[in-house]
């Protein structure tokens, strides 16, 4: 049975459609949703997991519907939501014994020992947790998810403001749970590490999927060759023959184009010419990244930021 | 209802490890014990202590069950209620739970102030007066949570609920029977203070004290209770849809 299956699952508020007619398949894999902030992936995310009813459109998790059979749904999945919630006062031990409980699952004690050894908590179980670190509070917050053993395990942002190394070892315990048989369904906007973690990705903008696929079958759709320069200061964007300006990102610029023997000088002359000052130039591996901008648009091209949208997503999702 | 004790062990744990919380919440009343009880001379009674002992128990678990309103839309606010909803356990043994500790918390606060009371000369009741008095209180208690997270999630911001709990608590306090009885009160005072929740509870225990038992207290308490709850029963489903 298909661990995560919508079709057509859309949700507006009010006018704003923030997520639209999302038609996904997902079994065995991790599978990340990618996409800026507030292009809905928090609201899909809440849709699965039954927080949220559909405005129309369905999803089934393992087979049951999220409006229909929402007690059954959540029987089979966890949910670690972006703010971390973990009872600072209460011991790591307490605080994973606390979904085993609520969980209902036979030797909650033993599951929760089961579940902190997992996420390498053992030693620190007794501590109470407003002596952990972010990493171990995001660890703290799995290993709660995992004492029940769930088919479908979604993350939003598990990631989000923690140090490299704790991301790192973050996304190791995501990838042997997936070896262990769980579907991983994860949000994040960090492009480098879905590439490397992910099985499959969804990019979404306003709501809609503007591409899916593995990391590398993405990046092999994007066209030609990208060059990146890194330069002082601001480019103007200006037609260069035969390449496409991706963006600034910081000091970065990146363009993209059919592969030409004089790319590179190309940009080199439009910059000296500019007058701005060039590090370093080159060509470079496509990253999910240039995929991303290629679908979506340069960040800046999007339009103004939208104040009225932005407000409506936070609160709405709240 | 084995969820609802979980999630009330959560809290209980919670509160136990606040150790100010817990120490700071019984100053105020033992204050009004120990300097209105002990020292306003008043001539409509011998023992003030013994006539003011129910309104400050009453206002021990008013104040903690209005604290407590807060609990729910924190956890909302902090993430705790989207990982609770996401749960298999029926949602509704959240807001049980909740009720439930801060009834219970309140009712711990009221045995510790009564301990108080007993210790600087209040009068002792009977057992069957005990256990109609902790009716009373649990009553009252639930009546009060209930309503005060009713609020919490309907206003949905610590600010305005903060604002809210100043309003409302002392004015409420003040108009109740716990400070005089109806018979020295001016006339404009008795109605009010007759439809007072506070004084329902509180006359009801004073009843109980004279040997009588107070039926129509426990009464109305219990349909006031039972409606509230379903207001917020009303009120948190909608919130977490």
């Amino acid at each position: 049975m298909t661990a995560v299956e919508t079709e057509g699952l859309t949700r507006y508020y009010g006018d704003l459609g923030a997520v639209q007619d999302l038609t996904l398949s997902i079994d065995g894999e991790i599978f990340g949703l990618l996409g800026p902030n507030g292009s809905g992936k928090t609201t899909t995310v809440k849709m699965l997991t039954t927080l949220l009813p559909p405005s129309s459109g369905s999803a089934r998790i393992c087979g049951h519907d999220v409006t229909r059979e929402a007690p059954a749904v959540r029987e089979r999945i966890s949910y670690v939501p972006q703010e971390m919630a973990v009872d600072i006062k209460l011991t790591g031990r307490e605080n994973v014994l606390l979904f085993a409980r609520l969980y209902g699952v036979p030797a909650p004690r033993d599951r929760t020992d089961q579940a902190l050894a997992l996420m390498g908590l053992s030693d620190r179980a007794d501590d109470r947790t407003g002596t952990y670190s972010g990493g171990m509070r995001r660890r703290l917050e799995l290993a709660q998810a995992l004492v029940h053993e769930p088919a479908v395990l979604f993350l939003d942002e598990p990631t989000i403001g923690l140090d490299v190394a704790a991301r790192k070892r973050i996304w190791e315990h995501i990838t042997s749970l997936r070896h262990n048989g769980v579907t991983v369904f994860v949000t994040t906007h960090y492009m480098d590490e879905a590439d490397r973690s992910c099985d499959r990705v969804a990019f979404l903008d306003r709501g809609s999927v503007v591409a899916i696929g593995s990391p590398s079958s993405l990046k092999a759709s994007i066209p030609g060759e990208t060059i990146i320069a890194r330069i002082t200061g601001n480019y103007a964007p200006r037609e260069i023959p035969g390449l496409t300006f991706a963006g600034q990102r910081g000091d970065l610029l990146t363009f993209t184009g059919p592969p030409a023997e004089d790319g590179i000088a190309s940009i080199q002359r439009e910059l000296d010419l500019q007058g701005i000052p060039v590090h370093e130039i080159g060509r470079r591996e496509p990253s999910l990244d240039d995929v991303f901008l290629q679908t979506v648009g340069s960040q800046d091209a999007a339009g103004p930021f939208d104040d009225h949208r932005f407000r409506l997503i936070l609160r709405r999702r709240g | 209802m084995k969820r609802v004790l979980v999630y009330l062990d959560r809290d209980l744990l919670r509160w136990k490890r606040g150790r100010v919380a817990v120490v700071s919440n019984l100053v105020m009343p033992a204050a009004w014990l120990i300097f209105v009880g002990l020292a306003l001379p008043v001539t409509f009674t011998g023992n003030y202590l013994d006539f003011i002992t129910p309104g400050i128990l009453i206002l021990t678990v008013l104040s903690t069950s209005l604290q407590g309103g807060s609990l729910l839309m924190f956890d909302k606010v902090l993430g705790f209620l989207n990982k609770f909803l996401a749960l298999p356990a029926p949602r509704e043994s959240i807001l049980f739970g909740k009720i439930l500790f801060i009834t219970l918390r309140g009712a711990i606060q009221a045995t510790i102030v009564l301990v108080i009371a007993v210790l600087i000369g209040a009068s002792l009741y009977s057992p069957t007066q005990y256990a109609i008095m902790y009716l009373i209180l649990f009553l009252f208690g639930s009546l009060f949570s209930a309503a005060a997270t009713t609020v919490a999630l309907f206003l949905d911001d610590h600010d305005s609920y903060a604002a809210f709990n100043t309003m409302i608590s002392m004015p409420l306090f003040f108009t109740s029977s716990a400070l005089m009885p109806y018979s020295v009160m001016p006339a404009w005072l008795r109605p009010i203070a007759a439809a007072n929740p506070l004084s329902i509870a509180i006359d009801g225990i004073r009843a109980a004290a004279t040997g009588v038992v107070p039926l129509a207290s426990v009464g109305i308490l219990t349909l006031l209770a039972g409606g509230v709850l379903l207001v917020c029963l009303h009120v948190f489903r909608h919130v977490t849809v």
